[in-house]
């Protein structure tokens, strides 16, 4: 890549925006949450395979019982209070990304999941996807086809994120 | 209280992939992306943020001899939903150059001075008529170092948490009469003409409050067919 290009057209994203512990989910207002404290990883590559740092990776999900903390989940009052659900991460040089977190609970209908967002210089519109445990028949897994399933089922808690090309993370057109 | 989010129109979404940007090329899907189905986990999403994160208020323009250099703007934003009605309680991020057209990162090496006193990022909440405000400075334009030789527009970026997962929106707004508008990849990667219209902030004719800044209004929608267009 010409550095070059990089440097000047942005977004640049601001720094201070990932906070420090952005990235821990397993405490929130000083509290801890209940659960399996589980730490999720992987890279970020574009279509040459070249890893991308600084990307942000955002997650969104369920505490251990399967709640969503949000009014419309009609189980929200037995929430996690201690347990929000959202988490922020940049990628390190080796386009790196980690979270600490709680594993999720399965809800009616779905298996258990983390919803995973990428926003970087170059992606025109934020891309949305999700991450397994495990293989099964959850419907989100099964809106996409057969052969590009597994892309979305993490080894050992690593999920990488190919943006494009060979091994394409398949997104969703939300 | 079930959320209903009806899709956005194509039309007022830009293109993946823009000629003169060449990082898009290599980060954008090539496969379709896949429809799925909407579940209480995409109708759902973080909504206690200002709890988990910073924020930083909506004056960045500095004080007294900490002001930042350029032209002192007043923006009033209302954050809206799909039906029209105001989002309240939604964390706002903001981020833009200074006044010479220079961010505060560490992969903009571009030539234009630093500003001590501006880095140039707000963290807001929206009130409950979805309306936030920011007092700054009016960001330059800068070149993109590309040969076919393109600016970006004085812009303002704008990272959105609705109420839910699927209107997370992150997006940019421009300034009206501006003659670099007409030549920007990004704004003009947008195929419909009203929808990129609604990127560009309304000019506001200067009354004696405020006596010492100008006044942009704008509008963001975060979902359905009016929605506004994301940007990267």
């Amino acid at each position: 890549m010409n550095s070059t290009a990089e440097a000047t057209i942005g977004p640049f994203f601001p720094p201070r925006y990932v906070d420090q512990g952005a990235n821990d989910l397993t405490v929130f207002d000083g509290r801890k949450a209940k659960g399996e404290i589980i730490e999720i990883h992987g890279r970020v590559m574009q279509e040459d395979g070249t890893a991308l740092e600084n990307l942000i990776v955002e997650i969104w999900q369920a505490d251990a019982g399967g709640i969503y903390r949000h009014p419309a989940d009609p189980r929200h009052a037995q929430a996690d209070a201690n347990f929000l659900g959202w988490g922020r991460a940049a990628t390190d040089t080796k386009g790196g990304y980690r979270f600490k977190t709680i594993k999720p609970g399965a809800l009616e209908g779905r298996q258990s999941h983390i919803n995973f967002m990428v926003m970087f210089s170059g992606i025109m519109r934020i891309l949305k996807t999700t991450m397994y445990f495990e293989d099964g028949n959850d419907p989100v897994l099964l809106s996409v086809p057969a052969e590009r399933r597994k892309l979305l089922i993490a080894k050992n808690n690593e999920f990488n994120i190919r943006l494009r090309g060979e091994n394409e993370t398949p997104f969703f057109d939300d | 209280m079930k959320t209903i989010i009806r899709p956005r129109d194509e039309r007022t979404q830009p293109a993946r992939i823009i000629p003169g940007y060449p990082q898009t090329p290599w980060r954008n899907p090539k496969q379709p992306l896949v429809k799925r189905p909407p579940t209480l986990s995409e109708l759902t999403g973080p909504v206690e943020m200002a709890k988990r994160v910073k924020l930083l208020g909506g004056d960045i323009a500095g004080h007294g001899d900490k002001q930042a250099i350029g032209q002192l703007i007043h923006l009033k934003v209302r954050v809206l939903d799909e039906d029209g009605a105001p989002v309240g309680g939604a964390v706002v991020e903001v981020w833009q150059a200074n006044g010479a057209g220079r961010y505060i990162h560490p992969n903009d090496d571009d030539h234009a001075p630093a500003d001590v006193n501006f880095y140039g990022a707000a963290r807001i909440v929206t009130d409950e008529s979805g309306a936030f405000q920011l007092r700054t400075v009016k960001p330059g334009a800068y070149p993109v170092p590309t040969k076919d030789g393109w600016w970006r527009p004085p812009h303002i970026h704008f990272s959105l948490f609705g109420k839910v997962w699927l209107s997370r929106l992150v997006t940019q707004m421009y300034f009206p009469g501006e003659p670099l508008n007409a030549q920007d990849r990004i704004l003009n990667a947008v195929p419909d003409a009203a929808a990129r219209d609604s990127l560009i902030a309304r000019y506001v004719p200067p009354t004696a409050d405020p006596y010492n800044a100008l006044v942009f209004e704008h509008q963001i929608v975060l979902r359905g067919k009016a929605a506004t267009p994301e940007q990267p």
